[in-house]
C-alpha cells in the first residue's frame, strides 16, 4: 500500500481577492481516514475546503490529490478526479425532484453508476425516507431530508475523497445523530472524508483525526480521541483562553 | 447491502405534452401547406410569427438556462442576414441555399464575442452585449461592399414566382422551429437539460456536481446565436432588404425580453405564449405607435413585479400541464 495520502495541502494559502484567510496550511488524510476540521466562525474552514475544491483560486502545487499537484483545478474537474464536495447551505437545486437532484451527479460523475461503489438503491437503503421522496421536489423535504439528498448526491459522484461543510448546521440532534452515523459506513467503503463541523464534541466522535483552526492556521494536530478538551479549547479559541 | 430487486421505469410524456405534440405537429403541417390554402399577407405574418419565436427561444436558452442575460443578439441577426444577401446577390449562391451557409456568421462572431465576455456577469455581461453589437453595426455601416448605411436588396429573388417563394419561406420556417423549438426541447430532455437546470439555479452547486459550466455556457451562446441568426436570415430575406438600422436594430432584444418575460422565462412554453400576445398586440395596436409601446413595457414591468414566472407561471398554478415537459419522473417498483 502507498504512504502517499490520497489528498494533501502543503502550505495552502488563499482567500478572496485582497483578503488573505488561510496561512499556510499543511493537512494530509489517508485513503477511508475520517478527519475532522473544527474552529470557530471565521476561522477559515469553509475557505480552506473550497480552495481544495477549486473553488478559490490556489497555486497549482499546493493540493496534492494522491501525490499530483491539482491546486487551481475547476471544481468540476475535481469531480472527475474523484472529490466532491457537500457545500455549506446543501445548495440543492429547487424546483427539481429529489430523483433529478442526484440525477445531475450521476451524469457528471467520475464512475457510471454501477461501475462504482454508490448507487441510488445503496443509498435509498442508507437513508430510506429518500426512497418515498424520491419524486417530490426538493423544497417539500425537510432540512434533514434535504441534507440527506446533498449527501447522496455528492456520493453518486463516486468520490475518493468526500468533503463535508458544516453538515450539522441548521438541523435538530436526532437528525445530526442518524445523519452522523452514515459516515463510518461512507469511509468503509474506502473514501476518505474531511468534516468541517463546528461541534467539537460531534467531531471529535466522528474522526480519526483532529485539526484544529484559528484565523487561517492551523493550531492543533493529532489523534481526535487523544486530544483532551483543554488541548482543543485552547487552539479553537487561542492560547489565552486555554483552561487551566 | 439489499437483497430486494426493483423495477424502475423513467416516465416523462403527460397526457398534456401529447396533445401538445399532436398540436404542433398538425400546426407545422397547416404551415408548411400554407401556400396552397392560405393568402400572401397570412403567410408573411406566419413568417414573422415563426421568427419571433425562434429568436424568443434563443434568447430564453441563453438568459432563462445558461444565466446570460444578452441585449446584443441583434448582431447575430445583422450578420447572417447580411451574408445571406452577399453570397445571394454577389456570389449566386442559390438564395434557399445560402440561407444555411449564412449561419456560418453568428457561429464565427459568437465565439470571440463569448471569449471577450465571458467574465463578465450579470448587467456587465449585458452592456457587452449591446457594446459588441453596436461595434457591428458600425462597422457595416462603413463598409462600401455591402454598400454602407444604405444597405442591399435581394434582387435575384425575382427569379422566383411568388408561389415558389412562398413554398421556400414555408420550409425555412418549418426548419427554423424544428432546429430552435424542436431543439430546445430535445436539449433540455437530454442530460445537458438537466445540467442546464442546475446551472440556472445554482452554477456553483452545479460545477460542485461535475457540470462544466464554463463549457456548457460557450456551447449555448453559439447555438444560441446560430439559432437567432437562421431566424434573422429568415426574416430579412422575406423582406428582401436589409439596412444596418434594421438587421442589428436593438428592437430584436427588446423583443426577446417582452416575449420571454410576459409568457414565462425558463420554458419553451412560456415563449410560445409570449411570442403569441407580442404578435396579437403588434398587429391589433401596432398603429398606436409609441403609445402602443409604452403599454407593452408596462406589461413586462407588471408582469416582473407581480408575476415572475410570466402567463405560463399564472397557467402553472393551475396544475402542472407542461406542453413540454422535460422533468423525469421515476417509477420504483419493488419485485416480490
Amino acid at each position: 500500500m502507498s504512504d502517499t495520502p490520497i489528498l494533501s495541502t502543503h502550505g495552502l494559502t488563499g482567500g478572496y481577492g485582497d483578503f488573505q484567510a488561510l496561512f499556510g496550511i499543511d493537512m494530509h488524510i489517508d485513503a477511508g481516514e475520517v478527519v475532522a476540521l473544527i474552529g470557530a466562525n471565521g476561522a477559515g474552514k469553509s475557505t480552506f475546503l473550497k480552495s481544495i475544491f477549486g473553488l478559490l483560486p490556489v497555486d497549482r502545487d499546493m493540493v496534492k490529490f494522491e501525490g499530483n499537484p491539482v491546486g487551481g483545478t475547476p471544481a468540476h474537474m475535481m469531480v472527475r478526479r474523484g472529490i466532491a464536495m457537500v457545500p455549506e447551505g446543501r445548495r440543492l437545486f429547487v424546483g427539481m425532484t429529489v430523483e433529478e437532484n442526484l440525477r445531475i451527479a450521476i451524469d457528471n460523475a467520475r464512475l457510471p453508476e454501477g461501475e462504482g461503489p454508490w448507487t441510488r438503491e445503496h443509498l435509498f437503503d442508507l437513508f430510506p425516507i429518500l426512497r418515498e421522496k424520491r419524486r417530490q421536489p426538493i423544497e417539500d423535504l425537510s432540512g434533514g431530508q434535504q441534507q440527506m439528498v446533498a449527501i447522496s448526491r455528492a456520493l453518486l459522484c463516486q468520490p475518493k475523497v468526500l468533503l463535508c461543510d458544516e453538515i450539522s448546521l441548521g438541523l435538530a440532534p436526532k437528525v445530526i445523530r442518524e445523519i452522523y452515523e452514515i459516515l463510518p459506513e461512507i469511509s468503509a467503503f474506502g473514501t476518505a472524508i474531511v468534516l468541517v463541523e463546528q461541534d467539537v464534541g460531534l467531531a471529535r466522535e466522528a474522526s480519526n483525526r483532529l485539526y484544529c483552526m484559528l484565523e487561517g492556521r492551523i493550531t492543533l494536530t493529532g489523534v481526535s480521541q487523544d486530544i483532551s478538551r483543554d488541548a482543543i479549547a485552547a487552539a479553537y479559541f487561542g492560547a489565552s483562553h486555554a483552561v487551566a | 447491502m439489499t437483497s430486494k430487486t426493483h423495477h424502475t421505469e423513467v416516465v416523462r410524456a403527460t397526457r398534456s405534452s401529447r396533445i401538445a405534440m399532436t398540436l404542433c405537429l398538425a400546426l407545422l403541417l397547416a404551415l408548411i401547406a400554407m401556400p396552397w390554402w392560405a393568402s400572401s399577407g397570412n403567410i408573411r405574418w406566419a413568417i414573422e410569427l415563426s421568427c419571433y419565436i425562434a429568436i424568443a427561444q434563443m434568447w430564453n436558452l441563453l438568459a432563462g438556462y445558461a444565466g446570460l442575460v444578452s441585449v446584443g443578439q441583434q448582431a447575430f441577426i445583422g450578420v447572417s442576414g447580411y451574408l445571406l444577401f452577399v453570397l445571394a446577390q454577389n456570389f449566386g449562391v442559390n438564395p434557399f441555399v445560402a440561407v444555411l451557409l449564412s449561419l456560418i456568421a453568428p457561429a464565427i462572431l459568437a465565439v470571440p464575442t463569448y471569449l471577450l465576455l465571458r467574465r463578465l456577469d450579470g448587467p456587465y455581461f449585458a452592456i457587452g452585449t449591446w457594446v459588441v453589437a453596436e461595434a457591428v453595426r458600425l462597422a457595416t455601416s462603413n463598409i462600401d461592399y455591402v454598400n454602407a448605411g444604405a444597405g442591399l436588396t435581394l434582387r435575384v429573388m425575382t427569379q422566383y414566382s411568388q408561389h415558389e417563394r412562398e413554398v421556400g419561406f414555408v420550409l425555412l420556417c418549418a426548419l427554423l422551429l424544428l432546429t430552435t423549438i424542436g431543439g430546445s426541447y430535445w436539449l433540455l430532455r437530454s442530460r445537458i437539460g438537466l445540467a442546464l437546470t442546475a446551472m440556472r439555479d445554482n452554477p456553483v452547486a452545479a460545477a460542485s456536481q461535475g457540470v462544466n459550466v464554463g463549457r456548457l455556457r460557450f456551447y449555448i451562446f453559439i447555438a444560441a446565436a446560430v439559432g437567432t441568426g437562421f431566424a434573422g436570415a429568415i426574416y430579412y430575406m422575406a423582406q428582401l432588404r436589409i439596412t444596418p438600422s434594421a438587421g442589428f436594430d436593438p428592437f430584436w432584444g427588446s423583443m426577446s425580453i417582452f416575449i420571454v418575460m410576459v409568457g414565462g422565462i425558463g420554458a419553451i412554453e412560456g415563449v410560445l405564449i409570449g411570442a403569441l400576445i407580442y404578435f396579437l398586440a403588434d398587429r391589433l395596436f401596432g398603429e398606436f405607435g409609441s403609445a402602443y409601446l409604452i403599454v407593452l413595457g408596462l406589461l413586462t414591468l407588471v408582469i416582473a413585479l407581480y408575476a415572475r414566472g410570466g402567463v405560463w407561471g399564472l397557467l402553472q398554478k393551475w396544475g402542472d400541464h407542461a406542453w413540454f415537459p422535460v422533468r423525469r419522473k421515476l417509477i420504483v417498483e419493488e419485485n416480490p
